[in-house]
């Protein structure tokens, strides 16, 4: 069996399996770094002064769609050799493939708070076969929805990832 | 901004990503896949220079929509698709067409687009205009 056919056959055992995580409680902080690494400077200062101001702080619009994974760790040891982790690389443990972003849907229903405790509930929703103009690759479709602890939806994803044959096998298992 | 109607193309805007503002983003959404800060193990995968994560786009054609419309406005819904690879210190562009208004509702094509015209990342915003 190839490593594209494992990784097929793994990925369809897990369709609408649904997972939880716990995302933690989200923090003026987080906010303010995730800003920082989009050079947005406004959103810092006008999110430390309404923190300052006993005012609530909305999250910058993607953060929790963009944010991988709310995992503590795991350490380096525990990463595939191209550095994602398991929870980041469905499917795909040992074996010698490589991966990129097909795309993503995001809809924003309400937007996190600073002090909010969220939830990520994640799913693969589907996995087939295709070919490319580089060749073969599955293409898994993955579902993450946010909540918080009263249910309450704040941002749905959805998003595929292109799964392809090592260039190196050797060294990408 | 004036009323969008149908049709409207937004200013372009021409961007490049260093490779600290990718690694500080890989960094900050956990992200620890080399493709994106590791230049020897993307040119294994096959890749000119680390590559610009796909949220990333997502962000920034975001906030290009949203700062062309204007403070009263909010991101509702987000889409795109990654067609090719843009890599850190490439020179990109954004770009967006009003596709359609309804209400206080827009709706824009957006893309980020390569230097010779590929685009590289293609899909829709929609706004309300609050």
């Amino acid at each position: 069996m190839s490593a594209l056919d494992e990784v097929l056959a793994r990925a369809q055992r897990l369709v609408g399996r649904w997972e939880d995580e716990d995302c933690g409680t989200v923090t003026v902080k987080d906010f303010c770094r995730y800003a920082a690494a989009l050079n947005d400077a406004d959103y810092i200062r006008r999110a430390r002064e309404q923190d300052a101001a006993g005012a609530p702080v909305e999250a910058p619009a993607l953060f929790l769609a963009a944010t991988m994974s709310w995992e503590d760790g795991p350490p380096e040891r525990e990463l595939r050799p191209d550095g994602l982790a398991a929870r980041e690389s469905p499917c795909t443990d040992g074996l010698a493939v490589r991966q990129v972003h097909g795309g993503q849907s995001v809809r924003l229903l309400r937007p996190p708070v600073a002090g909010s405790r969220v939830t990520a509930s994640r799913a693969v929703t589907s996995a087939e076969r295709k070919q490319g103009r580089s060749g073969p690759f599955v293409l898994l479709g993955l579902a993450t929805r946010f909540t918080t602890a009263d249910g309450t939806e704040l941002t749905a994803v959805d998003e595929t990832i292109i799964v392809q044959e090592a260039l190196d096998p050797a060294g990408a298992a | 901004m004036n009323t969008p109607v149908a049709g409207d193309s937004c200013p372009p805007r021409h961007y490049t990503h260093s490779t600290v503002q990718l690694f500080r983003f890989s960094a900050v959404s956990w992200n620890s896949h080399r493709i994106h800060y590791d230049s020897a193990f993307a040119a294994s995968e096959g890749f000119e220079d680390v590559v610009v994560q796909s949220t990333l786009h997502g962000e920034t054609l975001t906030r290009y929509a949203l700062t062309w419309a204007g403070p009263n406005s909010r991101l509702e819904t987000v889409s795109w698709r990654n067609r090719t690879t843009a890599v850190a210190g490439e020179p990109l562009t954004w770009t967006a067409t009003v596709r359609a208004v309804e209400g206080a509702r827009v709706s824009l094509d957006v893309a980020v687009v390569k230097a010779d015209g590929t685009p590289c990342v293609t899909g829709s915003v929609e706004l309300a205009l609050v």
